[in-house]
């Protein structure tokens, strides 16, 4: 009995706990009365300061977006620049009544239903809160001041200033350059997480082109800022934030010089012109004429605009010419003739007797000579493979293309990307078609016929190329087989691009290099050589271009082509203010390296150039392509070629004098 | 002579047992505190649906955690508390052993490994379990000891306290942790361990903290002791929270936005506004008054906590309620001290209007002791 309950006195325990509770109990209340008291130290004395900031002021989490890259021309010549606008910008969450914030905006501002509509698409958008999301883009002088005068009514309306592009050149870089527009939904979807991020601030693309084609470099990373914005939408003060890193410059190979002397060359025609430095393959000039405005797009065509632009379908300003691809005609002979070189179906001594036309063994019909156009009735005569190539023999292709088979010309003109796109980085290039047995069989479900070998060995038929496939099947030659790969990007901010080449293609080898002596020879006559009066077709490149300009200081190898058109939409030849006939005529192709034959400088330019409905190659399109190697090589390179004629000379001078002795 | 001392004392405080038994009696509830509950409950669940945005299904879970607490107190309160200090240690020791169990097979969640998978029962959290297993055990043990405890007894109780909290730390539960501790705490003090002790620990504790600050705190805890000295060092980082809930409770100014009208909380200013930040909600949308009519109902339920511990009979009840009561209080004020700024930030709910299902039914275990101890008739001692 005598425990512990002995020692424990349980009254003053009672009492113990008790003052220990009431204790408690006065540290509770003591407690309670200091929370009161900071609490009505916030809701009572801080009040005014805090109902301050939680009314008119707001913490907003926002994108900045990065500066787009610039594109630069080869010479630094700005191509693609950002320049300032003022946009009408909206807070949604600002908005109580949008219907009625649009109504009074668009009684003070032109506010089309397009604009609502994109505004609409915009908002749509994976967006952070209380951003602020365009409306209307390039607000005028006037319309910036009717909305600040009203602003008292417009609450979560802003005028932002944004940098935009800005293409100088306007229609003279609008295909290769390209252009950006507004990211549309599509694309938005198309985004990885990680990159719909980084464009939760911007609001272009790169769409077209070479915007198009180094978006990624270009683009940037974007920042964040977190700022304080009132009530009305203004940014009262920055607490945070991380910089944007800008876009990358980029330095493209293109000459803005050239590209105005290839447009100025073409004059009234449409056509395209693509020139490129056969040492480096970047493309010098790279043209499609007629071209458009691409600053239409930046900020939102208008509808009215691009009707114009797309329902023009003479001139289809929007069709990029250079890259699409039309029968290459006559301008295949030096590759079809160097193919019968390497496969020894000729040689040098080998000629025909040419009757004016070519009759396969057992068949009636008769295959014309195109470029005699009198057509059967009289013919090249005693023709060689030079001659046939200066003089644009048909039938000597015919019986050469004949012979040697379509498989071994498929085989010899993949080697100069004929059929591919040897460009690295205009992947929207068209590829063509060099035809073969398996390409009919895949495309046509039809076998390979002889009549269709004839009709490729001269450029027509199946066979189709692109102004810049033919531009660079010239520069391989101008190379003697090299092959280097036509690109347009030059540098990413200042250091030299060195494109990353997947499957190197191999440069073209021929048993005896001499033969690329001898095509360039024979392609240098065709512009070179005067004419006699036996043919009356002729010789016109050499009246075209070295008789119509005798000063000229160098030498050019060329080769012209004829392609014919091959069908024109009924709805055109409905249409009655053109003059249908144009339409009908042949497009007039030439392709051409310069200078040529020249002992002291290597071949500086490769051209093509295609002009739509110009009807002849050599008295059209050659011309241009000497306009655009004279600006390249006298104006640009400013290339003194009498002056490397007397250094030479001069370094010969000694030796001549040595062996004299 | 024992005997003769416990009738004095029955008569003295132990007045309800000469009361008539009443149906709150027979049904072992108690109406004053069944009331605070009930309205504590009421306004949670209405400040919860602002606070959600009107989402209903966060309400009606909410609703339906504190029917089930609801339940759970009432089935408590039929035992008799001496049933639950019978089994204190056997709890503490079960307690104990899961904690280590959860240790080793816990389930991490929200960064806390505390969640205990056991076949067949819905997971739980072992450490809520230690919340009444610690005050029980420390009652049961000082209770048959003289009081004030001896050093010797001190001692023991530090480490009965500081076993499951350490194992609770160690499981990232800093929060319930704190709660446990203070749970065994609040009894040694009811016991009436001496003031200068108490001085001494404090004292210890002041001197110990800046060692704590340098060498074991870790980085968001040195920021958010930071913060709460500048809440501007980091505005957007580290002192968003509190920066954002003293704008929502400074502009609720005396009368509130009105119910449903905060802005701050509407436009997802506050973060976690849903659980701990919860009474910025409620101090933007009522106000000032809001604010005391809410301590009010706390101040009520507490007062009658103290109430029940005043009048139980014995020891054991005595430092049980009152470590209940204060426990509870001690949630409260922590929670409304933090999101006021007063105190740093601590992850604690704030009893009864956070949401969250487990934290309403620990809650609720704790005043179903509290009627157990306030409606059964008093124990016979031999």
């Amino acid at each position: 009995m005598i425990s512990k309950w002995q020692v424990k006195d349980h009254e003053a325990e009672a009492q113990l706990f008790n003052r220990r509770l009431i204790v408690a109990g006065v540290l509770v209340i003591l407690l309670f009365a200091a929370l009161i008291a900071k609490i009505v130290n916030l809701q009572v004395y801080q009040f005014d300061y805090f109902s301050s900031r939680s009314d008119g002021n707001r913490l907003h989490s926002q994108y900045v977006p990065p500066a787009r890259g610039l594109i630069y021309d080869r010479s630094g010549t700005l191509l693609a620049d950002n320049q300032p606008i003022f946009n009408l910008t909206v807070v949604r969450e600002q908005i109580e009544d949008m219907d009625a914030t649009l109504g009074l905006l668009s009684s003070l501002i032109r506010l089309s239903e397009e604009d609502i509509e994109q505004f609409n698409n915009r908002l749509s958008r994976n967006r952070v809160p209380f951003s602020s999301v365009p409306l209307r883009y390039v607000l005028t002088d006037e319309e910036q001041s009717r909305i600040a005068v009203n602003s008292h009514k417009l609450t979560g309306i802003a005028i932002e200033p944004q940098f935009v592009r800005q293409y100088p050149f306007s229609a003279l870089t609008a295909h290769s350059v390209g252009y950006v527009s507004e990211i549309n939904r599509d694309e938005i979807e198309r985004m990885d997480d990680e990159t719909r991020e980084n464009y939760g601030g911007t609001n272009h693309i790169g769409k077209t082109g070479i915007e198009r084609t180094y978006e990624d470099i270009l683009h940037g990373t974007v920042g964040y800022e977190i700022v304080e914005k009132n009530n009305r939408g203004q940014v009262m003060r920055e607490l945070d934030r991380t910089d944007p890193v800008a876009g990358q410059d980029i330095t493209l190979h293109l000459d803005a010089r050239l590209q105005e002397a290839a447009i100025a060359a073409l004059g009234d025609s449409r056509g395209a012109v693509v020139a490129i430095d056969p040492s480096t393959g970047g493309i010098l000039a790279m043209v499609s004429k007629p071209g458009f405005d691409p600053n239409l797009f930046v900020t939102g065509i208008s509808s009215r605009d691009y009707n114009v632009l797309v329902t023009d379908e003479i001139n289809t300003p929007l069709f990029d010419r250079a890259v699409n691809p039309y029968p290459p005609g006559s301008t295949v002979k030096p590759f079809i003739g160097l193919a019968g070189l390497q496969y020894e179906h000729v040689d040098y001594e080998f000629a025909i007797e040419d009757p004016g036309y070519f009759r396969l063994p057992g068949v009636s019909y008769r295959w014309g000579d195109y470029t005699l156009r009198t057509a059967i009735g009289g013919g090249h005569g005693h023709t060689d493979l030079q001659k046939a190539i200066f003089q644009s023999c048909d039938t000597f292709f015919y019986d050469l293309g004949n012979r040697m088979g379509i498989d071994s010309i498929h085989e010899f003109l993949s080697m100069f990307g004929f059929g591919q796109n040897f460009a690295l980085d205009i992947n929207y290039a068209r590829t063509g078609v060099l035809p073969s047995r398996d390409w009919k069989r895949a495309t046509r479900g039809e076998p390979w016929y002889p009549g269709d070998t004839i009709n490729s060995s001269v450029g027509q038929g199946y066979m189709w190329a692109t102004p810049l496939q033919l531009a660079t099947a010239a520069s391989i030659i101008a190379n003697k087989g090299k092959v280097v790969p036509p690109r347009m990007l030059k540098e990413v901010g200042g250091v030299a691009a060195e494109p990353i080449v997947e499957n190197a293609i191999p440069d073209v080898m021929v048993n005896d290099p001499d033969y690329w002596r001898y095509i360039e020879e024979s392609m240098t006559m065709v512009v070179h050589r005067a004419y006699n009066d036996v043919f009356r077709d002729y010789g016109t490149a050499f009246e075209a271009i070295a008789m119509a300009d005798r000063e000229m200081p160098y030498k050019m190898a060329g080769k012209s082509g004829t392609a014919q058109v091959v069908g024109i939409s009924q709805d055109i030849m409905k249409t009655e203010d053109i003059i249908v006939s144009d339409l009908n005529k042949d497009h007039g192709l030439f392709i051409s390296f310069a200078p040529a034959e020249n002992p002291h400088i290597e071949p500086q330019i490769a051209i093509a150039v295609f002009v739509e409905n110009g009807e002849h190659g050599s008295s059209v399109a050659g011309p241009v392509a000497k306009q655009v190697i004279d600006t390249y090589l006298l104006d640009i390179l400013q290339i003194d070629f009498a002056a490397l004629e007397a250094e030479a000379v001069a370094e010969a001078q000694p030796l001549i004098a040595a062996i004299d002795e | 002579m024992s005997s003769q001392d416990f009738i004095r004392q029955s008569a003295g405080l132990g007045s309800s047992t000469a009361k008539p038994r009443s149906i709150w009696r027979i049904i072992h509830m108690d109406p004053p505190l069944l009331v605070g509950l009930i309205l504590l409950c009421c306004f949670g669940v209405m400040v919860l649906s602002s606070a959600s945005g009107g989402d209903q299904e966060v309400v009606q879970r909410q609703a339906v955690s504190m029917m089930i607490g609801m339940v759970v107190m009432f089935i408590i309160a039929q035992f008799n508390i001496h049933f639950f200090r019978q089994w204190a240690l056997s709890m503490y020791a079960g307690g104990i052993a899961l904690l280590v169990i959860v240790l080793l097979f816990g389930v991490e969640e929200n960064g806390a490994q505390s969640w205990l998978n056991l076949p067949g029962l819905p997971s739980f959290q072992p450490s809520e379990l230690m919340k009444f297993a610690v005050p029980l055990l420390m009652a049961w043990y000082l209770a048959s000891r003289p009081l004030p405890p001896r050093f010797k007894h001190l001692f023991w109780s530090a480490v009965m306290i500081l076993i499951p909290s350490a194992l609770i730390i160690l499981q990232n539960d800093t929060g319930t942790a704190i709660m446990v501790t203070m749970s065994g705490i609040f009894v040694v003090l009811l016991a009436g361990i001496r003031w200068r002790i108490v001085i001494a620990g404090f004292i210890a504790l002041m001197l110990a903290s800046p060692a704590w600050y340098i060498f074991l705190a870790q980085e968001h805890q040195k920021n958010r002791i930071l913060t709460f000295f500048n809440p501007y060092r980091d505005p957007t980082g580290a002192g968003y929270n509190i920066i954002q809930s003293q704008i929502a409770i400074g502009s609720g100014g005396i009368y509130g936005k009105g119910y449903g009208n905060g802005a701050q909380s509407h436009l997802d200013f506050i973060p976690e506004s849903n659980t701990d930040f919860i009474l910025a909600v409620l101090a933007e949308e009522f106000g000032l008054l809001g604010i005391l009519f809410l301590i009010g109902l706390y101040l009520f339920v507490l007062l009658r906590g103290c109430f029940i511990a005043f009048t139980s009979t014995d020891m054991f009840s005595r430092l049980l309620a009152g470590s209940i009561t204060l426990t509870f209080f001690f949630y409260v004020f922590v929670n409304m001290a933090m999101v006021s700024g007063l105190l740093p930030v601590i992850g604690l709910p704030l009893p009864l209007m956070s949401r969250g299902g487990t934290s309403v039914v620990t809650l609720f275990i704790g005043f179903g002791l509290l009627m157990s101890i306030q409606t059964h008739s008093r124990p016979k001692i031999s």
